[in-house]
């Protein structure tokens, strides 16, 4: 009967046992309670703030980069056009742990520390959170393959297509295009408010040349879309979006065939060539050489790349047709057209040239080319003759007679001394040195000593090949200087092209000297080419006349020029007045130059050329003048790609 | 003339002939089976969204579903006896296994608490301690008078420590302290003092710095620093409870709708199928869904309380008693830490998360219960 004896033990435990259940209840609901209401709290009180957490969490504002204007050359060519690449991209903030991925990546695709190191660079500046950002251009199907394969060890990384300048014709029309490459710091921090809003979705800008004259033609208006992205920070939908719109087509008055004639031209040496139409100005060709390829450049240079083009020391990069340096006796039209306009001389005016100028009352010589031929001079001898012939006696005297203060005002007049160029701001403006120059740049006077070589082109004086050859297509056009171009309008839709640079800034100019003058220079500088042997006469040839004739091809058409030789090194001249020339090397070998022109009523074209430590203006930088004009007057026979090695690579 | 024709109409187990007399036969007790097929379809409906509209693995919880049933059904044909006289041998077999464990088991996700034997899916012996704890608890109080004396404590105290023990040797802390507290509930429900219950909860008050200077893991230490202040590390410790807040709290009243919680559908919710379910199902059905689930869970606990406090006999009652505390515990904690009410412990929604292994341990504490709801004896009055 244990059970009877348990029996009030029993009650009293059920009794224990209610009460704690009890006890337990009370507990659950209060606790329950608390649950509630915390819910509550979340769900109904919080409700607007969680909502707009969650929002932000899936929405994205993304900004979509516009499409870069195209840019073509005269004849509809494509000088720069846009391109698909995949780039890998990375949301920083959908990356747990970027570190251990990035060196995942590594043995996954090719990734060097260099392309590490520019992702850092990118993110640092990074405006917009949740937005990515390139981690490595372009990459290859394989690597965009095994990217696939290891996506799920790659939380926050994507694949990402972008359209990125291309420029087909690579090392052809570097300098004059320039090249776009990835915003730097400064420029951000140098844009407006409005203009740094406009460049949230774009990666690249131009940095020189067109690109960077015409930026802001060229990079369209940004567009922006609401999108919902995942966790992953892929994009599931697209909410909303305003389209953007993109950068305007320009074209430039540039010819892409005589700008690979023109590089072509230039061989293996070093140099430039600028083309011009005197008509309007526009430039045809503007080659500088060594040249690189601006695509290099788009998705950022690396180190290695960098350290291989300036490898040579010959500063590819540098735009020479655009750099100041003393244009030799290619000067000698211009300082004849002052002494002209001056009165200091006429058409007539005759010297008599020993081989050599002095000073009045002084007994330095100042020799004649001539002179280190056989110690003789050109004799009696006229502007015309001076010209054709590039005799230094006459111009030295004439720098003399005119004066430096005169021939700085006059040269002014040709662009000379300031850049003159609408749309090419990177461009030397050169020096026109005078009186008040010297004090101000060199804290010295001028010395009288000084002047005869600015004659000749062989002393302070600096111009660029740009403004050589414009100075060279105002004698063309019969003493209208027009400023040099590149834009020649913007294209439309319909094709139809507007020029944006309005006429009244683009100025022609009457130039001083009366078109008698301008035409008795005109026509000496068409016998500088084609004047041929006198036997009755010595040195009455012109003096690129020799070249011609050993390239066995006559000119069809008219053809004038200039050619020059500056000295790089002063020759050492001896007490007998002999000059040292052996051994010179190349470094200090004499820049040739030449400009030259259609000497045809309504000139087509007019060219300057300058080959460094080429040697002889007449012998060396002359054939390239004439391949430039041969190429643009004469029709083409060639295409293209025979024309140029890197075109047929470019297609 | 009625208790006469009630006893010979109803054969030794039957109580009334009411309608629940057919299933009372069955051993099933219908309610709660009922309040836990709507929970388990419930949880069904809020998984196939958390898992991404993934349809198998909705198959797979539902077939765990099946079987868990099937596991109560059985478990509750066997007489409440069985398990009174069994408690002390199963509880000596389920700590053998436990050292077998030790020995043998299988790691994941840092605890060694895997058996993966031949034939059988791969389980964790220290599930079932949940059960096997209060029963040998509840078979040695029921063989002392209530309320326990001190000695009695220390023999308790002693039934809890050594699984306790053992399941912290396997590193898995989260089940050690689920055992603990379902041992924890039967001495208090057998009525210790309340004087000793304050004293340790004082105690422990008291200790719990010296727990955090000498005895706290750093990951531990993180968990209730991250509890305290989740923007010390938004996209790191922080991140899981950030986001189910936003969850939870972006569903507002009536919720984002089914299949469109945009927290749960892009991923923003980690764990979304297991721990952090909930914040699925507060985002898309918003706080009526958290009511109607919460509502389910009371009626489970509600019904559990009636059978615990309708038991005929102590080892009953207590034992009954600490399975349907347990079981509100377990729900308690993970609504609460979800929520950011309670520091991150790794702990799922019952009958809702995903994961087949969870919910046949809890349909077998209900077997548990119903066995004791449907073998009650007719005592003689």
């Amino acid at each position: 009967m244990a059970e009877k004896f348990k029996l009030n033990a029993h009650e009293t435990e059920t009794l224990i046992f209610s009460r704690r259940m009890i006890v337990a209840g009370v507990f659950i609901f209060a606790l329950l309670s608390i649950l509630i209401a915390w819910m509550v709290y979340l769900q109904i009180f919080r409700y607007d703030y969680f909502a707009a957490r969650s929002d932000g969490n899936r929405l994205h504002s993304q900004y979509v980069s516009p499409n870069r204007g195209l840019i073509y050359d005269r004849n509809g060519e494509l000088m720069a056009d846009n391109r698909p690449i995949f780039n890998l991209t990375v949301v920083r903030e959908t990356a747990p742990d970027l570190n251990a991925s990035l060196e995942m990546l590594r043995s996954v695709i090719h990734l060097s520390d260099d392309d590490i190191e520019q992702y850092r660079t990118r993110q640092s500046r990074r405006a917009v959170p949740h937005t990515s950002v390139p981690v490595r251009y372009q990459l290859t199907e394989e690597e965009i393959a095994s990217i696939a394969v290891n996506q799920h060890l790659l939380p926050g990384f994507a694949v990402e297509a972008q359209l990125v300048r291309h420029y087909p014709y690579r090392e052809i029309a570097a300098h004059a295009l320039g090249y776009v490459s990835e915003i730097n710091k400064e420029e951000l921090v140098e844009m407006s408010e409005e203009q740094a809003s406009n460049y949230r979705g774009t990666n690249q800008i131009g940095k020189t040349g067109i690109e960077k004259t015409y930026e802001d033609l060229l990079h369209g208006r940004v567009g922006y879309e609401t999108v919902e992205k995942n966790n992953r920070g892929q994009v599931m939908r697209v909410l909303d979006r305003t389209d953007p719109v993109p950068g305007r087509d320009i074209v430039l008055h540039m010819d892409s065939y005589l700008q690979a004639v023109a590089e072509s031209a230039l061989g293996e040496h070093r140099g430039a060539v600028v083309a011009i139409d005197p008509a309007t100005g526009g430039v045809l060709a503007m080659v500088s050489k060594p040249g690189y390829d601006p695509n290099l450049f788009v998705t950022g240079i690396s180190r290695a790349q960098l350290s291989e083009l300036n490898k040579t020391g010959h500063t590819p990069l540098f735009n020479r047709a655009i750099a100041s340096r003393v244009p030799g006796s290619t000067i000698k039209p211009f300082i004849g057209l002052g002494g002209l306009y001056h009165g200091v001389i006429t058409p007539e005016t005759v010297i008599i040239d020993p081989g050599y100028y002095r000073l009045p009352g002084r007994t330095r010589p100042y020799y004649d080319w001539t002179w280190w031929v056989d110690k003789s001079g050109h004799g009696a001898i006229d502007l015309r003759r001076a010209i054709y012939q590039s005799c230094n006696t006459y111009f030295y005297g004439l720098a003399v007679e005119m004066g430096i203060d005169r021939i700085h005002d006059y040269l002014l007049t040709f662009g000379f001394g300031a850049n003159d160029a609408i749309d090419i701001p990177e461009a030397s403006a050169g020096i026109v040195p005078s009186t008040a120059w010297k004090q101000e740049n060199r804290g010295e006077v001028w010395y009288a000593g000084e002047t005869p070589y600015e004659g000749i082109g062989n002393g302070i004086f600096q111009a660029t090949t740009l403004q050589m050859a414009a100075a060279a297509a105002a004698i063309a056009n019969h003493g209208v200087l027009k400023q040099p171009r590149m834009l020649r309008g913007t294209i439309g839709n319909d094709g139809e092209i507007t020029d944006v640079i309005f006429e009244d800034t683009a100025a022609s100019k009457q130039l001083l000297p009366s078109p008698e003058q301008v035409e008795l220079v005109r026509n000496a500088m068409v016998e500088v080419i084609n004047k041929p042997y006198d036997p009755e006469h010595r040195r009455h040839e012109g003096s690129a006349y020799p070249t011609l004739r050993d390239s066995g091809r006559p000119l069809e058409y008219p053809m004038a020029g200039k050619s020059g030789t500056a000295q790089v090194v002063q020759f050492q001249v001896d007490s007998a007045g002999n000059r040292d020339e052996s051994e010179v090397p190349e470094e200090f070998r004499t820049h040739a130059m030449f400009i030259a022109f259609d000497a045809s009523a309504q000139s087509r074209i007019a060219v300057a050329v300058f080959v460094e430590n080429g040697g002889g203006g007449g012998s060396v930088a002359f054939p390239v003048a004439r391949a430039v004009l041969d190429a643009y007057l004469l029709p083409r026979t060639e295409t293209f790609d025979e024309v140029s090695v890197l075109g047929s690579n470019a297609q | 003339m009625a208790t006469i024709s009630r006893q010979l109409s109803n054969n030794f187990y039957r109580l009334s002939n009411g309608p629940g007399a057919i299933w009372q036969s069955f051993r099933i007790d219908a309610p709660l089976v009922f309040f836990l097929f709507c929970l388990a379809s419930y949880g069904l409906m809020v998984l196939f969204s958390a898992s991404g509209e993934n349809i198998s693995d909705v198959r797979s919880q539902a077939a765990a579903i099946v079987v868990a049933f099937v596991v109560m059904l059985v478990v509750a044909q066997l007489d409440v006896h069985f398990f009174r006289r069994g408690a002390p041998l199963m509880f000596a077999g389920g700590c053998g296994l436990m050292i077998v464990v030790l020995f043998f088991g299988v790691e994941t996700n840092g605890a060694k608490a895997w058996l993966d034997l031949p034939g059988l899916p791969r389980f964790q012996p220290a599930e079932i301690e949940k059960f096997l704890v209060p029963m040998l608890l509840a078979w040695y109080l029921s063989t002392r008078s209530l309320p326990p004396r001190f000695r009695d404590l220390v023999v308790c105290g002693v039934i809890i420590a050594l699984p306790v023990g053992l399941i912290l040797m396997q590193n898995d802390t989260g089940t050690a302290l689920m055992v603990m507290m379902s041992g924890v509930f039967v001495v208090l429900l057998a009525g210790i003092s309340w004087r000793i219950v304050i004293a340790g909860v004082v105690a422990l008050a008291m200790a719990s710095p010296a727990w955090w200077i000498f005895v706290a893991q750093p990951h531990q230490k993180n968990r209730i620093l991250t509890f305290f202040d989740p923007y010390r590390d938004p996209t790191g410790a922080g991140y899981n409870i950030i986001q189910s807040q936003i969850a939870i709290g972006s569903g507002g009243v009536q919720g984002k709708g089914w299949l469109n919680g945009a927290q749960s559908q892009l991923d923003f919710i980690p764990e979304s199928n297991t721990d952090f379910i909930l914040a699925v199902l507060a985002e898309e059905f918003g706080l009526l869904g958290v009511l109607f689930l919460i509502a389910l869970y009371v009626a489970v606990i509600g019904r559990g309380f009636f059978i615990a406090l309708t038991a005929q006999d102590t080892f009953s009652r207590l034992l009954a008693g600490s399975i349907v505390l347990t079981f509100f515990f377990y729900a308690f904690v993970n609504m609460a830490m979800v929520s950011g009410l309670m520091p991150v412990v790794g702990l799922p929604l019952p009958m809702v998360s995903k994961g087949g292994t969870s919910i046949v341990t809890l349909m077998l504490g209900f077997g548990i219960l119903m066995s004791i709801q449907t073998h009650k004896r007719v005592l003689p009055r």
